[in-house]
């Protein structure tokens, strides 16, 4: 494995992970905007304008877009985060300069009218998806009451309200502000030859305009408010716990990282053994989700409505107990050996590389090797934990409930 | 470039070991499929298969539940265990390391559960909730209903379970049925990464090369008329899930038959998501995957959207599958066909999709097919060879399911 990185003189870096063994290539724009980016006029503005990209260029149709991606056999997709949005595509390595090439012509996009008329509809079903499965609408409410008036509160996909008002000119405002050439990774890993890609990128991108992108960093922790929605129509409970942990810039991720899977991961956890393992709850996880200059544990829990009470009562005991006697040494060995054993079942494939790599880059500015994460991840120790969880006391935190019991 | 060398090793009692080594990975998955599928189980049993699968990890051997989940999570395993059609499959994906730790404790779980009341009750629990979880998440109830009333009884039947049979299984029917998912001649093991195949021969020789626990029997599957049923629930959208016959993996068309439901649903210049989603905005989510038991297949098709656009995205839908056989393109053929080694090669880069589909090979079609193979069969499929298959076999007979606020007529 190499490691290669470029920037143009307009601000567009380039980074590349070059693993000539490798069978495929796995290719990535990372943009460094998201829902947190979005004034409330706007919400939404940043998934829409997602899938606008695929709508194809002043001289390529969303149809011929689509054509071009398959007749290269590339897995191909996009996704937007709070404060992210990442296009990416998989191809055999013969294809990968053909779908790079697609990939910098669709970032400088047409954004038709009539083809964001007919995609408003695409997202307001994709809305209206969203509302029935509860899972992710808990999260979706939960997220909005802890980060209240932080960025972090906006919904990714934003409202039936906030889309149907949607104007072009409103989204054709906010790509050129947010998709400018300093604010952009192209990453790539695999089998590739990363001068060739480069040259491309010259070719294609250097014309692009650097602009200001500003975004407002802070840390927050969080309202730690309690609410319940009821909804008669939901036959489980959905319970999320939000509450304050590091961010991406943080060094503690890591020992943040394995405390949330010591606490929550669906097998062998305090969460599994407090309600799972009894059988008060079907589903109960926990994950750390570091982010731009914050970060939150998030816990999600579906349980049978009338077991809500007991199930909220073993979940503070189970932070009193974790407070006052910590974790034990075997906890961490087996949470640093699935974050291990995860690591290297992702390494299988580039396009399992690329995630990792590209955020290294957008969030810290550094590349990291497996290797790198191996040995930090083997490096905590049970006083970094301890640590965190006297700094952090995830045992505060903000409730969601939705389903059909009040409490 | 993909030559690869299949291990293949039988065991004294029938049990059949299977291997792929991929060079450059530092993990490994395997997968142990084992003869207690929904369609196995007893009349009155349905989703003891997922009970099951829950209660083998609560205890086994020497170690109690506590114990064995604390060892397995030791070695770092992903592991799943859940019942299909056919088989109860135990899968773990680990690095190489901590393989035979892994697949002694995997011995203890299949071999000597220990079985125990009071965890039954728990087992039981977590099934029911999980039954009753399923109302929350429409989609997939949807599918499930769909595989419910396409297949033959009792190959369609729910491996997630019936309510009333969940709750009237008892302890000791259900105890019966655990001891007997080891029945070697039916069971399969298939591995893929970094592992030595002689030591994983050896070792398993020692601990599974032991004789039947008796087994559980096939029952005659019943045909059923293809209809449409709708399930009425409050929500913002119905979910429409559609079926229709397809040949079987071990049918001269498999490779005609893939590049149709490819040219229909492989990427976003299908004919499904273009004129679905892309012309109309009728759907965010559409599409259509091959769904194969061994004797009974068909391709299964996926749409969610709002009440008031459910019928033309069904007549949408339906219409894309009856006119594919009035013809195809040459620039579709191509892409189907890239789209298809494609995965395929990227599939040889994950062990743990490489395990599955050499177990799946070994139990749909008697033998492995090498990545070589497969890669001649896609070139070989051709806009004549298609449009022959799709007129002897026009997509029809349709099965259909709606969830939701509306019902759609056919």
């Amino acid at each position: 494995m190499n490691f290669e990185h470029r920037q143009l003189d307009n601000g567009l870096t380039i980074i590349g992970e070059v693993n000539p063994n490798a069978q495929s290539t796995g290719v990535g724009f990372f943009v460094r905007t998201g829902a947190r980016d979005e004034t409330p006029e706007i919400n939404g503005v940043s998934h829409f304008l997602e899938h606008m990209l695929f709508k194809g260029t002043d001289t390529l149709s969303a149809l011929e877009v689509n054509n071009a991606f398959d007749r290269l056999g590339a897995k191909f997709n996009a996704f937007t985060s709070e404060e992210n949005t990442v296009y990416y595509a998989a191809v055999l390595p013969e294809y990968l300069m053909d779908v790079a090439t697609l990939w910098m012509q669709l970032m400088r996009p047409a954004l038709r009218d009539d083809d964001f008329n007919i995609e408003k509809n695409v997202i307001l079903e994709e809305i209206a998806m969203y509302k029935d499965l509860p899972q992710f609408e808990v999260m979706d409410q939960a997220r909005a009451l802890h980060f209240g008036n932080h960025p972090c509160s906006h919904s990714v996909l934003g409202t039936n309200e906030s889309i149907s008002a949607l104007a072009a000119d409103q989204m054709r405002e906010y790509f050129s502000r947010r998709y400018a050439p300093n604010n952009i990774t192209l990453a790539c890993c695999g089998n590739f030859d990363f001068e060739t890609l480069c040259k491309l990128a010259e070719q294609h991108c250097s014309e692009w305009n650097a602009m200001d992108t500003f975004r407002k960093i802070e840390d927050t922790k969080g309202t730690l408010k309690t609410k319940h929605i009821a909804n008669t129509n939901l036959v489980r409970q959905h319970i999320c716990l939000l509450s304050p942990a590091v961010s991406m810039q943080d060094p503690r991720r890591y020992a943040a990282s394995l405390l949330g899977q010591i606490l929550g991961d669906d097998s062998g956890s305090r969460y599994y053994w407090a309600l799972t393992e009894p059988a008060l709850a079907e589903v109960a996880s926990m994950q750390c989700e570091s982010m731009d200059g914050t970060g939150v544990f998030y816990s999600y829990i579906c349980c049978d409505p009338d077991n809500t009470s007991r199930v909220l009562a073993a979940v503070q005991e189970l932070f009193e107990e974790l407070c006052k006697n910590g974790i034990t040494e075997a906890e961490l060995e087996a949470a640093r050996n699935k974050t291990l054993s995860a690591l290297t079942i992702k390494c299988e494939q580039p396009m399992g590389r690329l995630v990792s790599l590209g955020f290294n880059w957008v969030y810290n500015q550094e590349y990291r090797s497996v290797k790198e994460d191996v040995d930090v991840i083997h490096a905590v120790t049970l006083d970094d934990v301890s640590n965190l969880i006297d700094q952090l006391n995830p045992g505060k935190f903000t409730m969601l409930s939705l389903g059909p019991k009040t409490i | 470039m993909m030559t690869q060398k299949t291990d293949i090793y039988q065991l004294k009692n029938g049990m059949v070991l299977l291997g792929e080594r991929l060079e450059n990975v530092l993990s490994v998955s395997f997968q142990f499929l084992l003869p207690a599928g929904a369609s196995l189980l007893p009349e009155g049993c349905c989703g003891a298969g997922t009970i099951i699968a829950d209660w083998l990890f609560r205890g086994a051997g020497q170690r109690s539940s506590r114990e064995l989940i604390q060892a397995l999570d030791r070695l770092g395993i992903h592991r799943n265990a859940s019942p299909s059609a056919h088989h109860l499959s135990l899968t773990a994906s680990l690095e190489s390391s901590n393989l035979s730790e892994a697949l002694d404790l995997c011995a203890d779980i299949i071999l000597r559960p220990q079985l125990a009341a009071d965890q039954f009750e728990l087992s039981r629990q977590l099934s029911v909730s999980e039954l009753q979880g399923l109302d929350d998440d429409p989609r997939q109830k949807a599918m499930i209903l769909l595989y419910e009333h396409f297949y033959p009884d009792p190959l369609g039947r729910p491996a997630i379970g019936k309510l009333d049979e969940l709750n009237g299984l008892s302890f000791e029917r259900t105890a019966e049925i655990a001891r007997n998912i080891f029945n070697p001649t039916e069971v399969i093991f298939s591995i893929c990464g970094n592992y030595d195949f002689e030591a994983v021969k050896h070792q398993l020789e020692k601990t599974f090369d032991r004789p039947s626990h008796g087994g559980l029997s096939a029952q005659l599957p019943v045909m059923k008329e293809k209809s449409y049923r709708h399930f009425p629930t409050e929500g913002a959208q119905v979910h429409i899930g559609i079926m229709t016959p397809a040949p079987l993996a071990a049918s001269d068309a498999y490779y005609e038959m893939a590049a149709a439901v490819s040219i229909l649903s492989g990427s976003m210049s299908s004919r499904l998501f273009t004129e679905v989603r892309e012309k109309r905005g009728l759907c965010y989510a559409v599409g259509a995957n091959y769904k194969t038991l061994k004797d009974h297949a068909g391709i299964a098709c996926y749409a969610g959207t709002t009440p008031d656009k459910a019928q033309q995205t069904l007549d949408v839908i339906l219409d894309q599958f009856r006119i594919l056989k009035n013809g195809i393109s040459d620039d579709e053929m191509q892409r189907a066909k890239v789209g298809l080694k494609t995965s395929l090669i990227m599939q040889s880069e994950s062990t743990h999709a490489r395990s599955s589909g050499i177990a799946a090979d070994h139990f749909l079609l008697g033998r492995i097919r090498t990545l070589d193979e497969i890669r001649e069969k896609i070139e070989a499929v051709s806009v004549d060879s298609v449009q022959e298959f799709l007129s002897n076999h026009p997509f029809k007979d349709f099965t259909v399911v709606t969830l939701g606020p509306k019902t759609v007529t056919l």
